[in-house]
């Protein structure tokens, strides 16, 4: 756990970065800091391997002052991930990894197997371990900045905006691998960010600075979100906090109705009656794969509703692990106005219109929160 | 061009082509182990550098055949004659290299290292000095070549070298002795630049891969 007690950092100059800042950041768990800029959430990072000293207050470690300690020893058992990554140049990827357990003296050998392991851990490619960080796309160049900072296996992680130069889908892809490594570490994160949507996905708690140093608001992210402490929050968290509220509560539940899903070749005669009063019908395939929505209105003169003109459901939305947002998404996206739920396999499992997602949201629906 | 002359001469010449190397290659060497932490310093303390600069541009302004004539009052017919002025003259080659490769290290690297816990010394050896390897490199290969070719003025004070072959072709007016002096100095400069090109290779693939890449 890492601790925050009363800590201020005023500058020669009169600016405060940091302003009486109290939080704990509970072990194993993500805290996000967000926030404008100049909002000290860099400040508070940097403080807790002891790249910033407070001005007054205490940062500790499991109750440990991080300042009683020497830096050097400090900051070797506190990973650390920048948004720049800051590679060494002159290094091979697989010696980059290895920095902090070369410092630690480990053997060469023992440190380059440990460095390996982490390679594929974050998942490269081993045959990149003996080239250059300049080889490397930004994306690459950033496993190897999060497999060089789990290294030693520290337990304390700190990661400053370190997916904010990537591009979009590069950065989704790194944010489901930080995910998917902390399910297995359970690391102590602290993880400063100034993208909202980031520190909602990654975050089991959020800090919202403002400029001046201030924590405006300490929470879940769902407390955050139903909940702002005040308009500041409200704007950051932008005119679609709603819509993401709706991220934290599970699709699984929803009432799916299965009556327009139909097979392709199906006869378009009694498609209709079939269906009563649906005016879109599903065709599926014979493994139940969503193939296209069909309008009733099309089927007259084919044989079969497959013959139909078929359009494009969108995406499907997994019933058992997706949330309200993806399926009031699909739903949105659906030329019919219904989302398709799909089971993991991708077969249909049935359909949910606009009119039934919404009485859900209003029912204050949640088959729990993910 | 007597060529049975320079046969004659084989010993005599592979003599002063070594004295030559050695008062050109030492001051090199010195020059280098001035510069390095001088030029450390000026990173560190940033202030330290326009006054550092300035006076090793100072220096290279200095003529060399001045510099020598008045140290032979206090170091005589010495080798340190010619190394003193040569080593001046190196470092102000050098010690802006040795500062731009130093400023070159990625400030995010620099960053990093420290935040993994790199003590001051640490860092500078282990990371700061290797990335500035090529640029101190492309420093030392200019003042490598130019001092050895410095060096043959050193012979009119009478310091040896291959500079002789000169002041006694000009004196006995045999140009084949002058051509071979000119020939030596510039298969010498050539010689040494290879071997520090090729050092450069050696100790730095990852700054070759670089450019290949481009």
């Amino acid at each position: 756990m890492i601790t925050y007690d009363r800590v201020t950092k005023r500058y020669p100059d009169g600016t405060v970065a940091l302003d009486e800042l109290s939080v704990e950041c509970p072990a194993g768990e993500i805290t996000v800091f967000v926030g404008t800029s100049g909002g000290g959430k860099t400040t508070a990072l940097r403080m807790v391997n002891n790249m910033v000293e407070p001005t007054s207050g205490t940062v500790s470690i499991d109750g440990e002052d991080v300042r009683s300690r020497k830096p050097a020893q400090l900051r070797r058992g506190i990973g650390y991930v920048i948004q720049q990554v800051g590679l060494f140049p002159h290094r091979t990827i697989v010696d980059n990894i290895a920095t902090v357990p070369y410092l630690l003296g480990w053997n060469k050998k023992r440190a380059r197997a440990r460095a390996m392991e982490l390679m594929e851990r974050v998942g490269l490619p081993s045959t990149m371990a003996s080239r250059y960080a300049f080889q490397l796309s930004g994306g690459q160049q950033q496993r190897v900045g999060v497999a060089r900072a789990l290294a030693a296996d520290p337990p304390v992680l700190l990661m400053d905006e370190p997916f904010s130069a990537v591009d979009p889908v590069v950065r989704a892809e790194l944010q489901e691998e930080l995910l998917r490594l902390q399910s297995e570490l359970r690391k102590t994160i602290v993880f400063v960010t100034h993208d909202i949507d980031e520190a909602i996905k990654l975050g089991d708690r959020i800090g919202v600075f403002r400029t001046g140093g201030k924590l405006v608001q300490f929470g879940s992210p769902e407390t955050l979100l139903t909940d702002p402490a005040d308009e500041f929050v409200a704007a950051f968290l932008g005119r679609d906090r709603g819509i993401k509220r709706l991220s934290f509560l599970a699709a699984k539940g929803l009432p799916l109705r299965d009556r327009p899903v139909l097979p392709a070749d199906s006869p378009s005669s009694g498609a209709a009656s079939a269906a009563g009063d649906e005016t879109w019908l599903l065709a599926v395939d014979a493994g139940r794969k969503p193939l296209g929505w069909v309008s009733t209105e099309d089927l007259a003169g084919t044989a079969t509703i497959g013959d139909a003109p078929l359009h494009p459901i969108g995406h499907p939305f997994d019933v058992e692990t997706d949330s309200l947002r993806a399926a009031l998404d699909a739903a949105v996206l659906s030329p019919a106005g219904s989302a398709v739920g799909v089971d993991s396999g991708g077969a249909v499992v049935g359909v949910v219109s606009q009119e039934e997602l919404g009485a859900a949201i209003r029912g204050g629906f949640g088959g729990g929160v993910t | 061009m007597k060529w049975d002359w320079v046969a004659d001469h084989v010993p005599d010449l592979v003599e002063l082509t070594g004295q030559h190397a050695y008062l050109a290659l030492l001051p090199v060497l010195f020059g280098l182990l001035i510069s390095v932490p001088l030029g450390v310093l000026c990173v560190r303390w940033p202030k330290l550098y326009p006054p550092v600069f300035g006076g090793a541009n100072l220096l290279y302004a200095l003529p060399s055949i001045a510099l020598f004539i008045v140290l032979i009052d206090y170091t005589g017919l010495t080798s340190w004659t010619a190394i003193i002025p040569l080593t001046l003259y190196t470092f102000s080659v050098l010690i802006p290299n040795v500062v731009d490769g130093l400023r070159s290290v990625p400030d995010a690297s620099r960053q990093a290292a420290t935040a993994m816990g790199f003590g001051t010394t640490r860092r500078l050896v282990q990371i700061e000095l290797p990335i500035a390897v090529p640029v101190i490199m492309a420093g030392l290969r200019v003042a490598t070549v130019s001092s050895i070719s410095m060096v043959s003025v050193a012979a009119l004070v009478g310091l040896g070298g291959l500079g002789q072959l000169f002041t006694d072709g000009f004196q006995r007016d045999f140009p084949t002795e002058i051509i071979v002096g000119i020939m030596l100095t510039v298969l010498l400069a050539f010689v040494c630049d290879a071997l520090l090109v090729l050092a450069q290779r050696l100790l730095t693939p990852w700054a070759r891969a670089r450019v290949a890449s481009r």
